[in-house]
């Protein structure tokens, strides 16, 4: 395959401050050339994949600016499929910065950002949704992320697509093959035949779409407001699920209303939680006002955690709360397990809501409250092959639409070339997940499925 | 200078196959003086494969080249012995139609056609050289020394280019069986520094029809109303025949694995690709062993000939496996082989050597068409002969080249496909790789392409007037339809809306149309504004 990319690039592949050690990669055809300008070792040449120890030196003068360890990956072995350097020397951003100013003047050309993975994707060494996931990686704030970031960058998303695109290939083969190939001893699929195999590819995709539930806050987060009148214990619980997780530096975006909020982790997913203590006047005025404002606060939220006093009789103003909540995704939480309990669990209309009875106070029930928060997003159902990114949900979402169409027009009896129209849009959406099929393929699909050749 | 030179044209024309004669035809037509370069004049157009012109998305080509000016349609149309409107069962859009030719007919037709073309002569001589200076072609140098001197120069040479013909173990150099290869144009050509590959086609035995017990065999009829290729053709009038279909058996495919050992393909004798979509009958032996039995078309060779050829079979096994492979068949337990099958190697060169034009980019003013670009197909041939001898003229003529979108036609799909992606094995038309092939119809053909080929000065005033007649008369049609009221449930609509429901046919309301419009519409006329409709 022809390709524009012949130039060498470099860049420093570690973050430019003070540390132990730093990385200067290169990647294109003159990369160990440059790097044999600028080093110099006893074993004087490197090797594929054998790391060398020797002295980093300006070629103009012979001073020895570091001593480094350099390995050289031979073309097509190494991430970028080119011939490609990493030397690894110290830390320091000004060693780091002259010997990549070396391999500059060496005749390297700066990278762009992200321009090695995009070489890696141009030569197919990965697909673009292992691109993708390799910056999800590197930008990962949690273990969950890091976990899900890695299956895709090793294909975890091709994977899954892979089996349902073969399915669909292979009935776009065979419809293709009894319009081309009428002359030729070629079966033709019964319509109901066609049919059925519609339904097993979209069989296929529908749980992959629906991995996006979850997958969609595995990297934007989620937004937890809880909701309740004073002294249920709100802040209580607040602080509970806050207890022994990291913080995490950066904020999940939300809103910027006067409610206390806290960004962490709970169970591996970003959990911005968000309380509405300090609004809790006893002036009946005010208490209104309160319930407003963080009504409001409420509406911004993914989830919502309803708490009550499980130690009280049930009062008014929860089931004024409660009263609001209606049509809201929200978990009844019942605090204060540790006291005697005294609420009437009649009014709480429970349903067949999932109730988390804790105590704040002691701990109690708060795992399970961690584990319920996230139940209904099936993160307990494992994460394999999870679609975390709206682009790919959006692709998949596209091919199942084409082909529900390319149902209806089975059904109402259209001609082939016109169902394979929707199989083709099908195919084009999964294609921006996996890599592209082309006709090429699909002519080699029918070839060796069936003997043509009148 | 000009007196280094014996003769001079504006476009010369190397090889006189089909795509050699539509490039000539189309270069003189658009006012070039024109030669037209073969090794056997006996020879031209011949068919040196199956006797049989379409068949789907190659239908659609013929009909495009029809529409654009060409003229293998109106030939075969003259010739065709079997019409067939193949995908008929299926929506508009991949119906297709096919012909059996008769195969000397074809020949004498299409030299006839390029005869009374004023501006074109036909030349029988080796070409040994393309002449070029500075990146330019000058002209070509013919055997016996002789200089000719050209604008433009379209190569054609089909199996030509260093053509080796294997047969069993035996093999030698031939452009086709019983013709002698072109060797020193090979040489002029990669002297050039193309990217050049060789490829590998084959054909079948041919069988004394005498000897063969059609009476066993399953008969295929063609059409009861033939369709025809050229949008100029009122009736096809010419006697009709049958094609006959057999199976192969397993007694026939285990002689094919008891002698693979003499098999060239297998021994390794033969290097170039071959197509998949056309098999020798030792790969589809070998490769789908579970299949008990290959189906074979016999199709006759023409009016005038009792010669078959044995569609499905192609083969290079030695001469004598041959025979012994078509006794094995029914029906052909008896039958005397008149010529046996080969395969035969020949140089192609890369298309992503050539500009969307045709044209090289190495050599300006040197053209390549057909089976050189690394296609099969007469009529894959025909459409690139006829874009290179366009542009050729077009070019000499000082004017924008003249390029097909993927959207307008077969043809821009078949060039685009070439010269962006190159190819590695015979290219051959399907419909699928058409991504608008729902608009790319037999029926619209020439509204697709014949203003264009107005435009360009190919088609003529007279049969443009005759394409603007007909294009009234479905206007005529589809505003009658627009104004009858039909009753349906829901109350009253109009034919045309009528007509958009699958079930309804444009013959329900063909009785009603005014009779002089009715008696001058064709079937396939009134078929098209329906197709169009719905």
């Amino acid at each position: 395959m022809p390709t524009l990319i012949e130039d060498t690039i470099a860049a420093i592949s570690t973050p430019l401050g003070k540390s132990g050690l730093g990385v200067i990669r290169l990647s294109g055809k003159d990369s160990r050339r440059i790097a044999l300008s600028l080093f110099s070792s006893p074993r004087k040449d490197l090797q594929d994949r054998v790391p060398v120890l020797g002295n980093l030196f300006e070629p103009s003068t012979g001073d020895v600016i570091d001593q480094a360890v350099v390995t050289y990956f031979q073309a097509p072995r190494s991430f970028t499929r080119e011939d490609l350097v990493e030397i690894s020397c110290h830390g320091s951003p000004v060693i780091l910065k002259g010997v990549l100013g070396l391999a500059l003047e060496a005749g390297a050309r700066l990278a762009s950002p992200g321009e090695f993975t995009l070489r890696a994707f141009l030569r197919g060494r990965i697909d673009l949704v292992q691109a993708e996931a390799i910056r999800d990686l590197i930008e990962a704030q949690t273990l969950f992320q890091v976990k899900v970031a890695q299956e895709q960058a090793t294909g975890s998303i091709s994977r899954r697509v892979r089996p349902v695109k073969e399915q669909l290939v292979q009935l776009i083969a065979l419809l293709e093959a009894g319009i081309d190939f009428a002359e030729d001893d070629v079966s033709v699929l019964a319509e109901g035949e066609i049919g059925r195999r519609l339904s097993d590819i979209e069989a296929g995709l529908v749980p992959l779409r629906a991995s996006f539930a979850l997958g969609r806050i595995v990297n934007s987060g989620l937004s937890i407001a809880l909701a309740g009148r004073p002294n249920v214990g709100k802040s209580s619980v607040f602080n509970a699920l806050l207890q022994e997780e990291r913080a995490i530096v950066t904020e999940i975006p939300g809103t910027t209303r006067d409610v206390v909020s806290e960004t962490t982790q709970i169970q591996g997913i970003p959990v911005r939680l968000m309380d509405t203590a300090g609004i809790r006047e006893a002036n009946d005025r005010v208490e209104q006002l309160g319930i407003d404002r963080s009504m409001e606060a409420l509406a911004d939220a993914d989830r919502v955690l309803f708490i009550v006093d499980g130690s009280e009789p049930w009062t008014a103003l929860d089931a004024e709360i409660l009263d609001r909540l209606e049509g809201r995704s929200y978990l009844l939480v019942v605090n204060k397990l540790d006291l005697e309990q005294q609420i009437d669990e009649g009014s709480l209309r429970i349903g067949a809501k999932t109730v988390c009875r804790v105590s704040a106070k002691t701990g109690q029930g708060i795992d399970d409250l961690r584990r319920a928060l996230f139940k209904e997003y099936g993160l307990l159902e494992g994460h394999a092959g999870l679609v975390t990114n709206v682009r790919h949900e959006q692709l998949i979402y596209g091919a199942l639409l084409a082909l529900s169409k390319s149902q209806n027009s089975l059904i109402n009896g259209m001609p082939h070339e016109v169902i394979l129209l929707d199989l083709y849009a099908a195919l084009k959406a999964l294609n921006a997940l996996t890599g592209e099929t082309t006709v090429e393929d699909i002519l080699g699909n029918i070839f060796s499925t069936f003997c043509i050749g009148k | 200078m000009a007196a280094d030179f014996n003769e001079v044209y504006d476009v010369v024309v190397i090889g006189a196959g089909h795509a050699g004669c539509e490039a000539a035809l189309a270069a003189a037509r658009m006012g070039m003086s024109t030669a037209l370069y073969t090794m056997n004049a006996d020879l031209i157009a011949q068919m040196s494969c199956n006797p049989a012109i379409g068949g789907i998305a190659k239908g659609h080509i013929v009909r495009e080249i029809d529409g654009l000016g060409g003229v293998m349609g109106q030939v075969i149309d003259r010739v065709g012995i079997q019409f067939r409107l193949l995908n008929s069962s299926r929506g508009p859009a991949v119906w297709s139609p096919r012909a059996q030719a008769d195969k000397q007919g074809y020949r004498v037709e299409m030299r006839r056609v390029l005869e009374r073309q004023s501006g074109l002569r036909i030349k029988q001589a080796e070409v040994v050289a393309i002449l070029r200076e500075a990146g330019r072609v000058t002209g070509l140098e013919l055997r016996d020394g002789r200089r000719v001197r050209a604008h433009a120069v379209i190569l054609t040479t089909g199996t030509f280019l260093n053509g080796l013909i294997h047969i069993g173990e035996n093999r030698y150099s031939a452009g086709r069986s019983g013709e002698t290869p072109s060797i020193p144009l090979a040489e002029s050509v990669k002297s050039t520094g193309f990217e050049w590959g060789r490829m590998k086609t084959g054909t079948p035995p041919r069988l004394d029809g005498r000897t063969i017990d059609f009476g066993s065999l399953e008969e295929q009829k063609g059409d009861a109303r033939p369709t025809p290729f050229s949008f100029e053709t009122v009736a096809i009038t010419q006697p009709q025949v049958s094609c006959f279909i057999t199976y192969t058996n397993e007694t026939a495919h285990q002689i094919i694995r008891d002698n693979m050992n003499r098999s060239p393909l297998y021994s390794g004798q033969i290097q170039g690709i071959g197509p998949r979509y056309c098999p020798s009958f030792e790969d589809k032996v070998v490769k789908f062993p579970d299949k008990v039995r290959h189906q074979l078309f016999l199709e006759p060779e023409g009016l005038t000939t009792n010669e078959i050829y044995v569609n499905g079979l192609s083969t290079s096994m030695p001469a004598d496996v041959q025979m012994r492979l078509v006794h094995a068949i029914p029906g052909l337990e008896n039958a005397e082989v008149i010529r046996p099958g080969y395969a035969i190697e020949y140089d192609f060169v890369q298309p992503t050597e050539l500009h969307p034009t045709l044209e090289t980019k190495r050599v300006e003013g040197l053209y390549h068409a057909g089976q050189i670009n690394g296609t099969t197909g007469y009529e894959e041939a025909a459409c690139q002969g006829l874009i290179a001898g366009i542009n050729a003229a077009l070019k000499a003529q000082g004017k924008p080249a003249f390029v097909l979108e993927r959207d307008q036609a077969y043809i821009g799909i078949l060039i685009d496909d070439l010269v962006t992606k190159g190819t590695n094995e015979p290219y051959r038309m399907f419909t699928s790789r058409a991504e608008f092939r729902l608009h790319l119809r037999i029926d619209n053909a020439d509204q697709r392409l014949t203003p264009l080929g107005r435009q360009i000065g190919l088609v003529s005033e007279t049969a443009f007037n005759r394409y603007r007649a007909k294009q009234e008369r479905l206007e005529r049609l589809m505003s009658h339809l627009n104004q009858v009221r039909v009753q349906v449930e829901a109350g009253k609509i109009s034919a045309a809306q009528a007509l958009k429901r699958p079930e309804i046919k444009i013959e329900a309301f063909l009785e009603s149309a005014p009779d002089e419009l009715r008696e001058q519409l064709s079937w396939e006329e009134s078929k098209a504004v329906e197709t169009s409709i719905k």
